[in-house]
């Protein structure tokens, strides 16, 4: 495990003094990179460690980032409170549908549909709502300031995007090893057994959905005042949840690193893609790739790339290393 | 003794030579080229809009292409621009990322980017980097009303498009010594129409409009039937019908209309998309004629039009200039423009040129671009047009007029013979 940690405080030696050599157009790729990491492991809480698979996190990702938004607009309520504000609400929201879809023992696809009807119950709600913009989207005012959360270069978003990477990490780690982290285990790879050993699937089941919820939430916030635009369809509809969840997928469903791997593999890809076929005249062909890459990565990493870094890595390390 | 070449001899003289052509001759050649200005167009030329996307990225790229082929920004010695493209995908993250790389590479100005999300995520990031942005086509309101100094709009916004449309009754209501219109208003449920629906309404009601609205019937997008809806309006008995229409419920009330042999001077679209859509005019044939739809249009009779759509339809046979490829190239027509004027790259240069702005042109109905505090064009406009023997022709405003508008209606629906 020393390893490991050494490897990860040299890493964010590295992260942290990277803006010292790199353009704002790179700063800006690493934002993406950091912010859909923590999407992804916020999701990964949820499912990766306890099991049930959810398809609505955009929900969760629109209500923190409208909410926070429109204290800030409306009442001057700036981000940095209004995103826990926000994180409460999607919190609340996510409990919901976990109390609904736990407590009358939805499994499998059934959850699955359920979080997905809910994602867009939300987004058509907010497509109706004036004072959230309705159809129009809501606009936010650039007020540039540390209270307002608004920069006008890369550099502090980068560090908040790399803050909010760090804080998922560790809470993830520490869910890890807590007790709570082994019943989410034990109820993703067991459900019956781990009830016949008196674990109460339903109280961790909706811890599991309260934390997942919060804290993409919390990220809803980041997204609102880096993109200044928030429209139901490009925050809360089901492609958004999709993007969440391919990272953690690909990197390694249920593992810290899993959802980091993923997003340092898949974003700068298809940014690097993107620019390289469009400045050829060549648009579309970025996405053939990307497609092609998802499908690679399913047939030759089914359990995600970190298990197939812990495969080649743990004979070096030893055996008896943990990873 | 004589030195044979040998492999790494001649690397060793090919390095000299190419240093000393490094050092002494591209510095020559650079000099005798004229510079190059990097302009960037942003659209979404991939993803659900990619159609629309394309003929943008076309307009813009064909504007840039002819002022090259006259001799480029001439007051800075026939500088030459260039493109720099980029997709944001119709997505908000994609558009941002995509600007900031055209920046980094040397963008002096940005133009696109028709979805009024993706340009608030881009004027933004223009306000944060301090780089010139021109919304080609992007309508809605809020964008310029941040008070952003880098960003200006040629487009029309939407609060133009029922001012338009209160313009060009008030026109007709005069020229045919009409006092008062009975009307009833139909949308579809969707939120587009939902909102060009209530906007038209609040309009009248707010200047107090001599058009009395009987009935706002609302339906859902993609209905089947609309007996039931055209009974109501028959039941009214309007004088002009008011709809906003997608081109399948378009027919569908064309068609009942005629099955329910409704009574109607004339069928006036406060905007919609519905009514000049080549199938809908297919399909109806002459049930179509006489419908008139208030729509940012291309200025019909404007020399420019007539250029650029000739040159535009040679490039891209089977494509024309329409609404949006003629708002991109016009983008760029006023960026090369403020450029001419500005003479420098600077950014508060070209802000300061585009501020003055003032540019003559017949291609897009409306007059000479010229932008207000916000950036918005104040002569941006929408166009009345009407089918007339089953083509569309602009009637209003008569300086871009192909034909003169036909009010009330001269034969009913199921009066056509068809």
């Amino acid at each position: 495990m020393k390893i490991i940690y050494s490897f990860l405080s040299i890493l964010l030696l590295i992260l942290l003094l990277l803006p010292n050599f790199v353009s704002d157009y790179i700063l800006g790729i690493f934002v993406l990179i950091f912010f859909y990491a923590y999407m992804g492991q916020s999701w990964n809480v949820l499912t990766g460690y306890a099991g049930p698979i959810s398809l609505g996190h955009s929900l969760y990702l629109g209500i923190g980032a409208y909410i926070s938004t429109k204290l800030a607009m409306s009442f001057g309520v700036t981000p940095w409170i209004g995103m826990w504000v926000g994180g409460l609400g999607a919190a609340l929201v996510g409990l919901a549908i976990g109390f609904l879809g736990f407590r009358f023992g939805l499994k499998g696809v059934y959850f699955v549909l359920l979080t997905i009807a809910f994602g867009e119950i939300g987004r058509l709600t907010v497509l109706h709502l004036k004072p959230l913009g309705h159809m129009m989207g809501l606009f936010v005012d650039f007020k540039p300031g540390f209270v307002n959360f608004h920069f006008r270069g890369n550099l502090p978003y980068y560090y908040i995007a790399l803050g909010f990477v760090v804080f998922s990490l560790i809470v993830v780690r520490a869910l890890e090893v807590s007790k709570w982290g082994r019943y989410f285990v034990a109820l993703r790879e067991d459900e019956d057994a781990a009830e016949s050993l008196g674990v109460n699937v339903f109280k961790y089941k909706m811890i599991a959905i309260g934390i997942s919820s919060f804290m993409t939430a919390l990220g809803g916030t980041f997204y609102a005042n880096y993109i200044f635009y928030l429209h139901p369809t490009s925050v809360m509809s089901m492609w958004v949840s999709i993007e969440i969840i391919m990272r953690p997928i690909i990197g390694g469903l249920g593992t810290p690193f899993g959802p980091l791997i993923g997003s340092f593999l898949l974003t700068p890809l298809s940014e690097i893609a993107r620019s390289y076929f469009t400045k050829a005249g060549l648009e579309g062909i970025h996405i053939v790739i990307y497609g092609l890459l998802l499908i690679a990565a399913v047939l030759f990493f089914p359990g995600g790339i970190f298990a197939f870094i812990k495969k080649i890595v743990k004979p070096i390390l030893g055996e008896s290393k943990e990873i | 003794m004589k030195k044979k070449m040998n492999r790494r001899t001649f690397l060793k003289y090919s390095a000299a030579v190419g240093a000393t052509t490094a050092i002494a001759g591209v510095p020559t050649l650079l000099r005798a080229q004229a510079p190059e200005i990097k302009i960037a167009s942003i659209q979404p030329v991939t993803g659900v809009l990619s159609d629309i996307g394309i003929s943008m990225r076309r307009g813009n790229q064909m504007a840039v292409d002819d002022i090259n082929a006259k001799g480029g920004i001439k007051s800075m010695g026939g500088a030459k621009l260039r493109l720099l493209l980029g997709d944001s995908e119709a997505k908000e993250d994609v558009a941002r990322s995509e600007a900031e790389r055209v920046i980094k590479d040397g963008a002096t100005c940005l133009v696109g980017p028709f979805l009024s999300g993706n340009a608030m995520t881009i004027a933004t990031l223009c306000e944060q980097r301090g780089v010139p942005f021109v919304m080609d086509v992007a309508a809605a309101d809020d964008i310029t009303r941040k008070g952003f100094k880098y960003t200006f709009r040629v487009f029309a916004t939407t609060s133009k498009f029922a001012d338009s449309m209160l313009f060009y009754m008030d026109k007709i209501m005069k020229e045919k010594n009409i006092s008062k219109i009975r009307g009833v208003v139909t949308n579809t449920g969707d939120l587009f129409g939902r909102v060009q629906g209530a906007t038209f309404i609040k309009a009248l009601k707010d200047k107090k409009f001599p058009i009395e609205v009987l009935g706002h019937i609302e339906y859902p997008l993609g209905i089947q039937d609309l007996s039931a809806e055209i009974s109501k309006i028959k039941a009214l008995k309007p004088d002009v019908l008011f709809p906003v229409a997608r081109p399948g419920d378009a027919k569908l009330m064309i068609r009942e209309l005629y099955k329910q042999r409704v009574e109607l001077q004339g069928i006036i679209s406060p905007g919609s998309p519905g009514w000049y859509e080549p199938e809908f005019i297919r399909d109806m044939k002459a049930l179509a004629d006489f419908v008139m739809d208030n729509v940012p249009w291309y200025n019909p009779v404007g020399k420019m039009y007539k250029e650029v759509n000739s040159a535009f339809s040679k490039k891209f046979p089977g494509k024309y200039i329409d609404t949006n490829s003629g708002y991109a190239y016009l983008g760029v027509l006023v960026i090369a423009d403020a450029l001419e004027r500005a003479k420098s790259t600077k950014p508060d240069d070209i802000v300061a040129a585009l501020k003055k702005t003032y540019f003559k042109q017949d291609l897009m109905v409306g007059l000479a671009v010229s932008f207000d505090e916000r950036g918005d064009n104040v002569n941006a406009d929408t166009a009345m047009i009407q089918i007339i023997g089953q083509s569309i022709k602009v009637v209003l405003p008569e300086k871009a007029a192909e034909a003169k508008y036909i009010h009330p209606m001269p034969k009913q629906i199921w009066d056509r013979g068809v």
